[in-house]
């Protein structure tokens, strides 16, 4: 059993402007990650001027884990793959208010949000619906 | 019914998060296929999802399309001039682009199995409702220096379509005579400033003196911004602008709609951001409208322009997942644009918030201002952002202010001040006021009160020798401002500076 599994992530709306200015990107997580979703093991698919923080989840203790999901993946973008303003990607240790994300085409509200267990190949979109009328 | 749990024998007893859709995951359209997206605690799938907009904004816009509403219940579209769409290059105004060309202006023509044209004839893509339509864009770079000129960048969003005719403006064209002459036809234009007070102060008291300023539109339009007391005073000039920009350009090109890409979400943001800067008289406007420039000699065939925002009902989250699912191209905003400063961008970050756990509640904004109507009837149209003016605005203002002494009983308590003092404070009757208070009478107290309003970081301290006048957009130096006596030495005369430093020579400190 592979013990990563591979995720596409599309940005936009705007918010390519964040990473890179690239739409597109295929990444590798774990299939275990730490509960704190603390992101300093895991190996970067790119680099990234943002250093990895774990300032915004509480510690649960080491050698905690869960199967890598949605809410860690969001940190994973944010220390591996986000250029600048981290603050307009995440707010309180979640995705920031007006961005839209799809699992798959489908609605993150209807698979759980930040718990949606990740599958291999799922494609995770995220858009910015900030730039208004 | 889910339950809190027991705190007391739990250690850790959390309420279970309510769920942000209805019972079931499938959709409450088709009730077959499982739901992709939640709208307000509503799940839809793919494929009903698209309809539902289009038809939601069919219903916004198809009720005000023909100029009378006749008796029939399912009337043959047709309006009274050509359409103009207001585009910003951001999200709704990109749906917007597609869901009127696809509905109103698409060459194609399907046939059903019969090969009569789909949809019936009275389907709006089977008859032309308008006969052209023009999309005006205003490129905003002029503002401030080092900001991209994304003119060429929209106007390849606007190439796709090829039914459309692209009219590009430039902010600066608010200080530009040449665009004025060729929307409103005057010759002949009046170049107006706005009195600033001593060391870049903005005066109490607003008035006009007529002067050449010898700048280029662009330096006038930044002359203007940077006397401005505060970011959100800037930042509604430039809304304000851009509207106007593109009000008189839809006029004077014989539309009889105009359309915007606001969606629920920008609206309600507007709104709010809208009455707490003193806009509120304007509100039902801003629903919808229907505007011709004061100027107007007479009226035209198409009649007033109306101004429909209809994707006023779809929030900016379906924006987003109908460009997504429709392939539409969204241009956005250069990263200084996105940076909205002020009241504006405070509300902004409040709406986007609510929004995300509280769905309903913006749309709540909007329906709420939807009820509200004004007493009485506008005293005419403020001669900065063109909108609706209330009457009595200096009177109400001077009813909460303290401006005279003419009181009896506040007169009893000052008689501790020297008597000269009293006197000269003394500006009871109408007549005595100074001649800079007249513009004052032609703005609406929104933009009396974004002139007016002091920044808590203290005023920009202007240099003596340059002059501290700021240049004012062209439509408001209109002919009739001489009727008016505003300008043209019609009567005016400032107050001496001596005379100033007599009246408040009392109360000045020493150096």
């Amino acid at each position: 059993m592979a013990s990563t599994i591979s995720i596409n992530i599309v940005f936009s709306g705007g918010l390519e402007l964040l990473f890179g200015n690239k739409r597109n990107h295929s990444i590798s997580i774990p299939n275990f990650v730490p509960s704190d979703n603390s992101t300093r093991s895991t190996p970067s698919s790119s680099s990234s001027s943002t250093p990895p923080s774990d300032n915004d989840v509480p510690s649960t203790g080491a050698g905690d884990t869960k199967a890598a999901d949605l809410e860690y993946l969001i940190y994973h973008l944010r220390d591996h793959l986000l250029k600048e303003r981290p603050e307009l990607f995440m707010e309180n240790g979640t995705i920031r208010p007006g961005i839209l994300v799809l699992i798959n085409d489908t609605d993150w509200e209807l698979e759980g949000e930040g718990s949606y267990q990740l599958c291999n190949n799922d494609e995770i979109l995220f858009i910015s619906t900030l730039h208004g009328g | 019914m889910s339950s809190c749990g027991n705190p007391t024998a739990e250690e850790e007893a959390l309420m279970p998060r309510r769920l942000k859709f209805g019972k079931s995951k499938v959709c409450v359209k088709c009730r077959l296929k499982p739901g992709n997206i939640v709208i307000r605690h509503a799940v839809y799938c793919k494929e009903c999802f698209s309809p539902m907009i289009d038809m939601k904004f069919r219903k916004a816009l198809e009720p005000s399309v023909n100029a009378s509403a006749g008796t029939s219940k399912r009337p043959r579209l047709k309006a009274s001039g050509n359409l103009c769409l207001g585009f910003s290059g951001g999200l709704g105004s990109s749906i917007l682009l597609d869901i009127v060309h696809n509905t109103y202006f698409s060459s194609r023509l399907p046939l059903d199995d019969s090969g009569k044209p789909r949809g019936g004839t009275n389907h709006p893509r089977n008859a032309s409702v308008w006969p052209s339509c023009i999309v005006c864009y205003v490129e905003v770079c002029g503002t401030f220096a080092g900001m991209r000129d994304q003119t060429e960048d929209i106007r390849s969003v606007i190439q796709r379509y090829p039914s459309f005719d692209f009219v590009p403006l430039r902010i600066e064209d608010a200080f530009d005579d040449s665009w004025w002459t060729t929307v409103s036809g005057s010759s002949s234009i009046p170049r107006i400033s706005l009195e600033l007070g001593k060391e870049g102060l903005i005066a109490d008291g607003l008035c006009v003196a007529s002067q050449a300023t010898g700048l280029t539109p662009v330096e006038a339009l930044r002359s203007y911004l940077s006397s401005l007391p505060t970011q959100t005073a800037i930042s509604s000039a430039i809304q304000n602008f851009t509207r106007v920009l593109i009000l008189h350009t839809a006029y004077s090109r014989g539309s009889s709609h105009l359309l915007f890409g606001t969606s629920l979400t920008s609206l309600s943001i507007y709104l709010l951001s809208s009455i707490s800067q003193g806009g509120g008289y304007a509100i039902h406007e801003e629903l919808q409208e229907e505007w011709a420039p004061v100027t107007a000699s007479s009226s035209r065939l198409s009649g007033a322009l109306r101004v429909v925002r209809p994707l006023g009902d779809v929030t900016a989250k379906e924006c987003a997942v109908y460009a997504w699912w429709n392939d539409i191209a969204v241009v956005g905003r250069d990263k200084q644009r996105r940076a909205i400063l002020g009241i504006a961008g405070l509300t902004k970050d409040f709406v986007v918030g609510l929004e995300k756990d509280y769905p309903s509640t913006v749309s709540t904004i909007a329906r709420t201002c939807e009820k509200l109507e004004p007493k009485d009837a506008p005293s005419g149209q403020c001669r900065l952002c063109q909108r609706p003016m209330q009457s009595g605005i200096q009177e109400w203002k001077g009813r909460i202010s303290i401006r005279s002494f003419s009181d009896d009983k506040l007169a009893a308590d000052l008689t501790h001040l020297p008597s000269s003092s009293r006197d000269n404070l003394d500006t009871s009757t109408p007549s005595e006021l100074p001649p800079s208070l007249a513009l004052t009478n032609f703005l609406c107290y929104s933009c009396h009160t974004t002139l007016t309003s002091r920044s808590s970081r203290g005023v920009k301290r202007s240099v003596s020798d340059v002059s501290s006048a700021a240049p004012l957009p062209t439509w408001v130096a209109d002919h009739d401002l001489y009727e008016e006596r505003l300008i043209g030495g019609g009567g005016l005369n400032k107050v001496p500076e001596e005379e100033m430093h007599d009246i408040v020579a009392e109360f000045l400190i020493d150096n």
